[in-house]
């Protein structure tokens, strides 16, 4: 009886013992991108691109051209979700040696090429805005990037939406508000210059002087 | 003229040029000027070296002859001065085993007074230490400890699954982050550690006790890293890892 207790103790211990370790590679990765993706929406972009490299090179150890696809895609993310361009050779090396259905339609959501995308294969939070931005209807949009909870796949949503389709005030304004809630530097700048471009556009010139004049004063 | 005679100047004048040579070098070398000799004393044999230069103003002015340990336990180091430079060591001049980060140890010989008369033979000055090696590992230790018991208090904690620990805004993740920010400082650490490796080549024994810091940097980074490994797989053990496209 006494022997009966002990090895099932001993199974209990070693059950206990045995926690699911993640491999290094993937802890190290997934670090890096949360770290390359405040350190790029803070204005850290030497740090960020070292983080950034850093993950890749943890990514492509694991030899999971999916997950470095994916890693590429963040950083393009990122950079639509603050109005800048981005350099998609890297995406399409991959893309042509294995192609992932998923990749390629939140590749073609980057980029504004509505028309390709499958919008079940997008991540969820997105999946509503295709079609409103096929639609091209502004206002089912604003109410779909405020209903986004993560902020920086608002970003992302405001970012693809001012590029690709129009300039918008109120998702200007939502895209500051997030940026500004998370203390975000480099969308925010990008977003209030891009406010200043839209009111010139409108003639509204004082409005634009107003958010001129802030932007200088933010950024002395 | 025959050419025995010939091959018998030019032997002749090669032997006396291969001599000229050999006495010039040996001039230069000061095999024979005569030097002084003074002996010193330190309590400690610790960081001396026969051999070791003697230096003055920054300039080699002799070098340590021989060490022994007398009958009381002091160390006995006799420095041989050549007569040249037997100027600078005066009556109230001072010795100091410097011993830098980087760099050869030397002793230093410092006289205030020049004027003053010249140091006797048989005086038995004693050695000044100075040592940055130790002086910056003295520094570091102390926060080696704090981290090893740091580490150690961690361990005591995962045990404990609490929500005030693991938590959020608990204990745990604040220490996680902690010992990052520490792992990653002394990772920094260990390349200014490296580069000093790589600067001071030249420094025997200095470098060793740097390889020794280094290695005990390593070996702290690695422990640190292993425990914040550790914890955040408590942490994270149901939060996806994954990465997701945003």
């Amino acid at each position: 009886m006494k022997k009966f207790l002990i090895t099932g103790m001993l199974m209990i211990l070693c059950a206990c013992a045995t926690t699911s370790q993640i491999p290094e590679w993937q802890e190290t990765s997934f670090r890096d991108i949360e770290n390359y993706k405040t350190s790029f929406l803070t204005g850290k972009e030497g740090i960020a691109e070292a983080h950034f490299n850093r993950a890749r090179g943890a990514l492509a150890t694991s030899n999971d051209l999916d997950l470095l696809a994916k890693a590429y895609l963040t950083k393009y993310a990122l950079h639509a979700s603050v109005l800048e361009e981005f350099d998609e050779s890297e995406f399409l090396r991959i893309d042509r040696l294995q192609s992932v259905a998923a990749n390629l339609s939140y590749y073609n959501f980057l980029k504004g090429n509505f028309a390709a995308v499958d919008e079940s294969l997008l991540p969820d939070q997105y999946s509503k805005i295709i079609k409103s931005a096929r639609e091209k209807n502004v206002a089912e949009a604003r109410k779909e990037i405020t209903a986004i909870d993560d902020p920086v796949s608002r970003l992302v949503a405001c970012g693809v939406w001012i590029k690709h389709l129009s300039g918008d005030e109120t998702i200007l304004q939502t895209a500051i508000n997030t940026a500004a809630e998370n203390g975000w530097q480099k969308p925010l700048w990008a977003y209030l210059s891009q406010l200043e471009k839209y009111y010139l556009e409108r003639g509204e010139i004082a409005k634009a002087a107003g958010i001129k004049e802030r932007l200088e004063l933010l950024k002395k | 003229m025959s050419r025995e005679y010939k091959v018998g100047i030019f032997v002749i004048c090669a032997a006396a040029l291969v001599l000229l040579a050999l006495l010039f070098l040996a001039v230069e070398k000061g095999l024979f000027s005569t030097s002084h000799t003074y002996t010193l004393s330190s309590r400690t044999g610790d960081g001396f070296t026969v051999g070791m230069p003697v230096v003055f103003s920054g300039f080699d002015i002799g070098k340590v002859h021989s060490l022994e340990l007398n009958d009381k336990g002091v160390v006995l180091i006799q420095i041989s001065i050549p007569d040249k430079h037997v100027k600078w060591i005066k009556e109230d001049s001072f010795f100091v085993l410097y011993r830098p980060l980087i760099g050869a140890a030397r002793i230093v010989v410092n006289t205030d007074n020049l004027e003053s008369p010249p140091m006797p033979e048989s005086k038995v000055a004693e050695v000044f230490v100075v040592n940055d090696i130790n002086d910056a590992i003295e520094k570091i230790q102390p926060l080696l400890e704090t981290i090893e018991r740091l580490s150690r208090k961690v361990d005591d904690m995962a045990s404990k699954a609490d929500e005030q620990v693991f938590g959020k805004e608990g204990t745990l993740p604040q220490i996680n982050k902690i010992l990052k920010d520490v792992a990653g400082k002394l990772e920094k650490l260990e390349t200014t550690v490296d580069n000093l490796n790589k600067i001071s080549k030249d420094a025997s024994e200095g470098t060793q006790d740097l390889g020794a810091l280094r290695a005990d940097i390593d070996e702290v980074a690695q422990t640190l890293n292993k425990v914040s490994r550790d914890i955040d797989a408590l942490l994270y053990k149901k939060k996806n890892t994954e990465i997701r496209l945003p």
